[in-house]
């Protein structure tokens, strides 16, 4: 099977082909802002990272703002910065620029004025826009695709419904050559033993160990112990009996192929297959680490609830503008027939109601994915004007 | 009639798809969506909770996704309700248990 794509000179294959206009430090935002909501084709970057944090985190906002440029969704890229920040503009240009895919650099540092570097943005930018619109999409293997996923709002039945449906898709993708990443770090504590056997061998099985065990500390230093409080309440309420339980339901969505490898946030992986990444369970700061990592496609499994009602995702909102978003949604406790189910991709109540199988809703997700992959605009992209700031990945204090 | 599924062949618990009442008979259905028979349900099991498929007897293994999900905690019978009164973690150590 293939998908209509965009080669890269690296060899990936994108799936948009934006122009990012890349913020390298939050004093720059306005100015890649300004640069890219004039120039149709263009897409803004913004995030509120300060430099006033410890290298841990400088380093991962370094490779998630390169990684971010040098996913295959985007086709050129231009770093606008001041100068003086971390990460800094010029390693990030040189990141993505190993690529081998249009980059410029805009500093404050190097301009005459605010005025000049905007000039030379927005020539920047038509230019690349421009031979970016001339690029043709051309038949490419599904080997080529890396999925991302996220679940929120889970109730009882998501670990059956909208994960499971996700779970058959990531084993179809993986099946084809393809690659799938999840994360959210804190869902593996106290269940590690269940992922660790499906790993492919004992270092990566190690290494998630490593990586689980870090998060628990990290936890535990504030003085709280996450096992005394899992599973909450609500999800007691909702029939979930115990740590194991939740965390089960929560793997479904990663299917049942082996895990290859075990990634730090923003890493990319090496090989095809299944890749688990470090990772907290905020919408933004995830979806920024898997688009540095490659993800073209991203998977997100609302559960029912008031959450359902948000046809933009609180928290995620187009928060990333080169990475498109399916939504699967699973929502039992609203009316059936809420209009709601109309603004998202895939309606999985219908394994509930009888009427479909995972299977089939699974097939619609996996035909849903190619077309997105070939053009198709998701729900997600079709709304406009409200945007959310990417927030990094962090686990050190602000200083 | 009222449904509850079986996620994998090897569980030995089913989760409700309906509110379900004491005395009701429920449909079992696979993800495939093959039938997996009938079962009277002894217990009220609210939806998305579980319900036992066969006797669980204490101290064995409660199976859902095909892995354990915990030890029962005291003997459980076909049909009924399946929560944190009768099942406990299998990872709490065990002067917790």
């Amino acid at each position: 099977m293939e998908f209509l794509g965009y080669e890269r000179p690296d060899g990936s294959v994108g799936v948009r082909n934006h122009v990012a206009v890349i913020s390298s430090g939050r004093c720059a935002n306005e100015m890649a802002a300004t640069i890219a909501d004039a120039v149709s084709g263009a897409v803004p970057i913004l995030h509120t990272y300060p430099c006033v944090r410890l290298n841990e985190d400088n380093e991962r906002a370094l490779r998630t703002l390169a990684g971010i440029g040098s996913n295959p969704n985007v086709a050129a890229a231009i770093v606008v910065g001041v100068g003086c920040e971390n990460p800094p503009p010029d390693q990030i240009a040189e990141e993505i620029s190993r690529t081998r895919k249009p980059v410029e650099l805009l500093t404050i540092q190097e301009s005459s004025s605010f005025s000049d570097l905007i000039d030379r943005g927005l020539a920047a930018a038509r230019r690349m826009a421009s031979e970016a619109s001339q690029m043709p999409r051309k038949p490419c293997a599904l080997s080529h695709l890396t999925l991302g996923v996220k679940c929120g709002a889970s109730s009882a039945v998501s670990g059956i419904a909208g994960n499971s449906v996700t779970g058959r898709v990531f084993d179809r993708l993986i099946a084809e050559g393809g690659s799938a990443i999840f994360s959210e770090t804190t869902e593996v504590i106290g269940a590690t033993h269940l992922l660790a056997k499906r790993a492919v061998n004992k270092e990566v099985a190690r290494r998630l160990e490593e990586m689980v065990a870090r998060m628990e500390s990290r936890i535990k230093a504030t003085g709280d112990d996450i096992r005394g409080s899992q599973p909450t309440r609500g999800n007691i309420a909702g029939g979930l009996t115990t740590i194991e339980e939740k965390s089960l339901g929560a793997f479904a969505k990663t299917g049942t192929a082996p895990l290859q490898g075990v990634l730090e946030s923003g890493e990319r992986p090496q090989g095809k297959g299944l890749f688990f990444m470090d990772g907290s369970a905020m919408t933004g700061e995830l979806v920024g680490g898997e688009t540095a990592a490659g993800v073209q496609i991203h998977i997100y499994n609302l559960g029912g609830g008031l959450t359902s009602s948000f046809r933009c995702l609180p928290g995620w909102a187009g928060g990333l503008p080169i990475l498109p978003e399916i939504v699967v949604v699973t929502s039992p406790s609203r009316p059936r027939d809420s209009q709601e189910k109309e603004c998202f991709d895939i309606y999985a109540d219908t394994i509930i109601e009888g009427k479909e199988t995972v299977d089939q809703i699974a097939d619609r997700l996996f035909q849903e994915i190619i077309a997105v992959a070939s053009g198709k605009l998701s729900k997600q992209e079709m709304r406009s004007g409200y945007r959310e700031l990417l927030v990094m990945y962090t686990t050190g204090p602000i200083l | 009639m009222k449904k509850a599924m079986i996620i994998n062949p090897k569980d030995n618990t089913a989760t409700a798809f309906d509110d379900i009442e004491a005395g009701d008979t429920v449909s079992l259905v696979s993800k495939s969506g093959q039938t997996g028979g009938e079962i009277t349900v002894r217990q009220t099991v609210p939806f998305g909770h579980k319900l036992a498929l066969a006797g669980i007897g204490q101290g064995d293994k409660v199976l859902k996704y095909g892995e354990v999900i915990g030890l029962a905690t005291r003997p459980i019978n076909q049909g009924d309700y399946v929560h944190t009164h009768n099942v406990e973690s299998a990872l709490l150590p065990p002067q917790r248990r």
